[in-house]
């Protein structure tokens, strides 16, 4: 018998969001948003180097990021940030066993104790302040 | 080393990160944005011990939370002990390039070397 890869659907299967809930889409947003924050950081540390330039390289490049698109950029940053804080603070709760309910007995209709109102509103909350934070960076940014 | 180790250590950098990137975030609303970003602002910064000495730990503690996330990721999208070593190799490579890429700008500035 030969061998077969049993995860058929890659790609497409790890970010679809649907079938599991608002827990799949975290778990999208997740990695979304860590994906997006990795190439902001290495993005941010190449942007910094610039200061070796001088004044002349440091007043360029600055130029190219305060524009309305950079700052609009830097806002989606912040939601990202914010998002992947709190959903992670969650996630580590949950791994710690915070949050996640009593075993028991698996009854129909065999409801994760995991996947309850607590997780929930931790996801939510996460959603809500990455929202609130983006409106207050894009205040900051554009209010000048 | 095991994984379990390694999540400990995901968790470890991410909650540190979060106290000392609020810090570096607070610092750009001392004063206004965009004046915080001058080039004079911004090399005093740099050449402020303490602040140097911050930038460098989060810049450490990012690249290993954010390359381990990395390779999480890619590890869940497939499996094979090829591709396991050379994404976790390829990771570790990352993350080390950029630390030393980070250091160079801050250990330059912060010496003067511009």
């Amino acid at each position: 018998m030969e061998p077969h890869d049993e995860n058929k659907e890659g790609i497409g299967g790890m970010i679809n969001p649907r079938r599991y809930g608002i827990e799949r889409v975290a778990y999208l947003l997740m990695r979304l948003s860590g994906l997006g924050l990795l190439a902001y950081f290495i993005g941010h540390i190449y942007e910094t180097s610039s200061i070796l330039k001088g004044q002349v390289g440091w007043n360029e490049f600055l130029a190219l990021t305060q524009t309305n698109e950079g700052h609009a950029v830097l806002a989606i940053v912040i939601a990202m940030c914010v998002f992947h804080t709190v959903n992670g603070i969650r996630v580590m709760l949950g791994h710690g066993g915070v949050g996640v309910g009593k075993p028991a007995r698996p009854d129909y209709p065999y409801e994760p104790a995991s996947q309850n109102a607590r997780h929930k509103i931790g996801i939510y909350s996460a959603i809500v302040l990455a929202a609130i934070a983006m409106m207050y960076g894009l205040a900051v940014m554009f209010g000048e | 080393m095991r994984e379990s180790t390694i999540m400990k250590i995901h968790y470890g950098t991410a909650l540190a990160a979060v106290a000392l990137v609020a810090v570096h975030v607070l610092m750009r609303l001392t004063q206004s944005f965009a004046e915080s970003l001058e080039y004079g602002n911004v090399i005093a910064n740099y050449q402020f011990l303490p602040y140097a000495g911050m930038l460098e730990i989060i810049l450490i503690l990012l690249s290993i939370h954010g390359f381990n996330g990395l390779r999480v990721i890619l590890l869940e999208l497939k499996q094979g002990k090829t591709y396991e070593k050379a994404v976790s190799y390829g990771c570790l490579a990352g993350m080390i390039g950029l630390i030393a890429y980070g250091s160079r700008t801050i250990i330059m500035v912060n010496m003067g070397m511009i």
